[in-house]
C-alpha cells in the first residue's frame, strides 16, 4: 500500500516536475509565466495526435515539444514585442490553448470530450538491471517509463546551467536587476526569449507525457491546473531547481494520496488536493510578513510596483 | 466623431479576430461565411435563440463588471472565477436553509452572494495591502481553491440526497422570475444592468470615481495627493468580488434553483475578455458581455448543425484579449517618439533659455 503509493507519487509528480522546470527559466529570468497549462496543453494534443497518425513515439514526443515550444514563442512574441502585459497575454494564450485544442479534437479527431485508440504506441516499462533487486527502493524507482526518468534527471541539468554557467548568471541577473543586466550590455530581451522558449520545451515533455505516458488519451482541459500547481512549487521553493523539483514530489504526493484515501478512508479528496494551493499562498503570506517587516516604515504597500 | 474614437480599437480587434477565425474554419474545411452566418442567426434570429444569448450574457455582465472594477483601478483581479463560486454557494445556502417571507427571500439571497464573493476577494485585497503579496498570484491560487471548497461543501457536508453533487433545491420564495420558456433567462439581467448602469454614473459623477481611476494611472500620485489608497484599494477588491458573487447567486437562483458542484464554464475568465474589450468602461461591458453572449449561445447551434465545436468561440475571444493587451504596447510605442527615446549625450542649453532649470 504505502510503496504503491510512493510508486504513483514518483509518476504523478513528472509532468508537474517537467513544467517547474520549465516555469523556473522564465521566474529567475523575472518572467511570471502563467502559460504553463497552455503549453502542456497543446504539446499533450500534438503529441498524441502525431503517435496516433504515425504510429511513433518519438515523433509524438518531438510534435509535442515543438508545438508547446511555437506557442512559447507566440506568448513571447507578445510580450516582449509587441509589450503584451505578460499576465494578460498569458490567461489568453492558455484559454485560447484550450480552445483550439478542443476545437481541433473535435473537427481533426472527431471526438467530443475525450479521444483514445489502441493504435496510440505506449512507452515500454524500463526495468533498470541489479536497482530493481535492492529491496525497498528498487521496485519504487525501478519499472517506470522513458520520460519519467528524463525528468528526474533534467533537475540537476537545469541546476547546472542555471548556478554554473555564464549563461545562467545572465539569466539570474536579468530576473534581480534588469536595469543593471541592460547596461552591463547583456540582450535582456533575447535572454528572457531563450527563457520562455526553454519554459515551453519543458512544458512540451510535460504534456508528452501526459497524453502519452501517464495515460493514453486525450481529454479537453486534461491538464487538470497542473501548470498551476508547478506555479506554485517554484514560488514556494523561490525558484531553486532542487527545492521546486522537491515541493513538486511533495505536491504529487499529496494527489497520489487524494486518490489513494478516500478508496480507504472515506475522506473527501478535496481536502487533500487542498493542500498545494493553501501551502502556496501560506508560504506567500509568511514571505511578505517578513519582508513587510524589514521595512516598516512604508508599511505593506510599495507604490512603485 | 471624436466620441468615436475609443471604439476602434476594441472593433479592429474583433474584426481581426474574426478574419483569423475565418481562416482557421476554412483550414479545418468549412466555408467561414456560413459558419458566421449560422452564428448570427442562431444568436439572434427568433426569441427562442435571442433568449438563450441574453441568458447567456447575464453572467458575462456582472464578471465583466467585476474584472473591470479591479483592472480600471490597477488591481489584477482574476480571482472573478472564485468569487463567483463562493457567491453562489452562500446564495446556494441562503436560498434553502433559511425560510424567509417572500419578499425578502431574494434579496436576502443576493446579500449572501455579495458578501461571499466580497469576502473571498478580501483574501488577496488584505495581503496586497498589509503584506504587499502579489494579488494575481493568490488570485490564481484562490480559483481553484474556491472550486475544491464549494465541491467539498456540496459532496459531502450538504449534499442533497440523490445522485447529483449539489445542495438541496432553493426555495420558490429565492427563485428569480424566469421570462422565457426557451431559456433560463431571468430578472438577473435587470440586475445585472442596473449595477452596470450604477457603476457608470459613480465613475463620472462621483469624486471617489475619480479617486479610483487615479489609484489605477499612478497610486503613488495618488497617495501623495491625500487618496487613502490602501482603504480604496481594499474597498474596490471588496466590491469588484461582490459584483462577481452576484455573477453567482444570478446561476444559482435564475439558472439552475441550486448550487451544483463545478457549474461554471469559466464565466470569470471570460469576464477578463469582456473586461478588456470594453476597455473596463462599465457601459462598454454590457456591449461586449453581448458579443460574447450572442457567440456563445451561436456556437451550440454551430455544433448541433456543422458539427464544428463550440470552443471555436473561446478561441475567437481570447484572440481578441491578445490584440487588444497588445494594442496598448502600440500606443505605449507611439508615444516615445525616437526625439526623446535617444535623450542627447551632454544636453546644450538653448540660447535665450536659463541654464538654471537644467538639473
Amino acid at each position: 500500500m504505502l510503496s504503491d503509493i510512493a510508486y504513483s507519487a514518483i509518476r504523478i509528480s513528472t509532468p508537474l516536475i517537467f513544467a517547474a522546470l520549465g516555469g523556473l527559466y522564465t521566474f529567475q529570468a523575472g518572467m511570471l509565466n502563467i502559460a504553463l497549462d497552455g503549453f502542456m496543453i497543446i504539446a499533450a494534443f500534438a503529441a498524441i495526435a502525431t503517435a496516433f497518425a504515425t504510429g511513433s513515439l518519438t515523433a509524438g514526443v518531438i510534435a509535442g515539444v515543438l508545438a508547446s515550444m511555437l506557442l512559447a514563442a507566440f506568448l513571447a512574441l507578445f510580450n516582449l514585442r509587441f509589450r503584451a502585459h505578460i499576465f494578460i497575454a498569458g490567461i489568453a494564450v492558455t484559454f485560447l490553448a484550450y480552445g483550439l485544442t478542443a476545437l481541433l479534437l473535435k473537427s481533426v479527431l472527431g471526438q467530443d470530450g475525450v479521444f483514445a485508440s489502441d493504435q496510440i504506441p505506449t512507452f515500454p516499462a524500463i526495468q533498470i538491471p541489479f536497482v530493481r533487486d535492492i529491496p525497498i527502493v528498487g521496485p519504487l524507482v525501478s519499472g517506470h517509463t522513458l520520460l519519467v526518468y528524463v525528468a528526474y534527471l533534467s533537475i540537476p541539468v537545469v541546476a547546472w546551467t542555471l548556478y554554473r554557467t555564464r549563461w545562467g548568471l545572465r539569466v539570474r541577473i536579468v530576473g534581480e536587476a534588469e536595469d543593471a543586466a541592460l547596461a552591463a550590455g547583456i540582450r535582456v530581451d533575447w535572454i528572457k526569449f531563450q527563457t520562455m522558449l526553454i519554459s515551453g520545451l519543458f512544458c512540451g515533455f510535460a504534456g508528452a507525457y501526459l497524453s502519452l505516458g501517464y495515460v493514453s488519451l486525450f481529454a479537453k482541459q486534461m491538464t487538470n491546473e497542473r501548470g498551476l500547481i508547478a506555479l506554485a512549487a517554484i514560488f514556494f521553493a523561490k525558484g531553486r531547481p532542487v527545492r521546486t523539483a522537491a515541493v513538486a514530489l511533495l505536491f504529487g504526493l499529496a494527489t497520489a494520496l487524494s486518490v489513494r484515501l478516500p478508496q480507504v478512508t472515506g475522506a473527501a479528496p478535496q481536502l487533500l488536493q487542498l493542500i498545494p494551493y493553501l501551502v502556496t499562498i501560506l508560504a506567500m503570506v509568511i514571505v511578505g510578513i517578513r519582508t513587510t517587516r524589514d521595512n516598516a516604515h512604508n508599511g505593506g504597500w510599495r507604490f512603485d510596483q | 466623431m471624436r466620441f468615436l474614437r475609443p471604439l476602434v480599437g476594441p472593433v479592429s480587434a474583433v474584426v481581426v479576430a474574426f478574419l483569423i477565425g475565418g481562416l482557421l474554419v476554412a483550414l479545418l474545411g468549412q466555408n467561414p461565411l456560413t459558419v458566421y452566418g449560422l452564428l448570427l442567426s442562431g444568436s439572434l434570429v427568433g426569441w427562442a435563440n435571442l433568449s438563450v444569448t441574453l441568458q447567456l450574457t447575464t453572467p458575462l455582465i456582472f464578471t465583466g463588471l467585476a474584472v473591470a472594477m479591479a483592472f480600471r483601478a490597477g488591481i489584477w483581479n482574476v480571482g472573478v472565477e472564485g468569487q463567483m463560486l463562493m457567491g453562489a454557494l452562500a446564495a446556494g445556502i441562503a436560498g434553502y436553509a433559511l425560510p424567509v417571507p417572500a419578499p425578502f427571500h431574494v434579496p436576502l439571497c443576493i446579500l449572501a452572494a455579495a458578501i461571499g464573493g466580497a469576502l473571498w476577494a478580501a483574501i488577496p485585497a488584505l495581503l496586497r495591502v498589509y503584506l504587499n503579496v502579489n494579488e494575481l498570484v493568490i488570485c490564481l491560487m484562490l480559483n481553484p481553491t474556491a472550486l475544491l471548497v464549494t465541491g467539498y461543501v456540496a459532496t459531502h457536508p450538504l449534499k442533497a440526497p440523490g445522485p447529483t453533487n449539489k445542495l438541496p433545491d432553493i426555495l420558490d420564495s429565492a427563485r428569480f422570475t424566469n421570462y422565457s420558456i426557451f431559456s433560463q433567462l431571468n430578472t438577473g439581467i435587470f440586475l445585472a444592468l442596473a449595477i452596470c448602469v450604477a457603476f457608470a454614473i459613480f465613475n463620472r459623477s462621483t469624486v471617489r470615481g475619480f479617486e479610483w481611476k487615479l489609484i489605477g494611472l499612478n497610486p503613488r500620485f495618488a497617495h501623495y495627493g491625500g487618496i487613502r489608497v490602501r482603504r480604496d484599494v481594499l474597498t474596490i477588491m471588496m466590491a469588484s468580488g461582490a459584483v462577481g458573487g452576484l455573477a453567482g447567486a444570478e446561476q444559482v437562483l435564475g439558472v439552475y434553483g441550486a448550487f451544483y458542484d463545478n457549474f461554471s464554464p469559466g464565466y470569470g475568465f471570460d469576464g477578463i475578455a469582456v473586461a478588456m474589450l470594453a476597455g473596463n468602461h462599465p457601459l462598454g461591458v454590457i456591449v461586449a458581455a453581448f458579443l460574447f453572449g450572442a457567440l456563445n449561445s451561436g456556437s451550440s447551434v454551430l455544433q448541433m448543425e456543422l458539427g464544428i465545436s463550440k470552443y471555436l468561440v473561446q478561441v475567437l475571444q481570447f484572440i481578441v484579449v491578445l490584440i487588444l493587451a497588445a494594442k496598448f504596447s502600440f500606443a505605449f510605442l507611439k508615444r516615445r517618439s525616437p526625439d526623446d527615446r535617444v535623450p542627447p549625450a551632454s544636453p546644450v542649453p538653448q540660447s535665450g533659455q536659463s541654464h538654471v532649470t537644467e538639473t
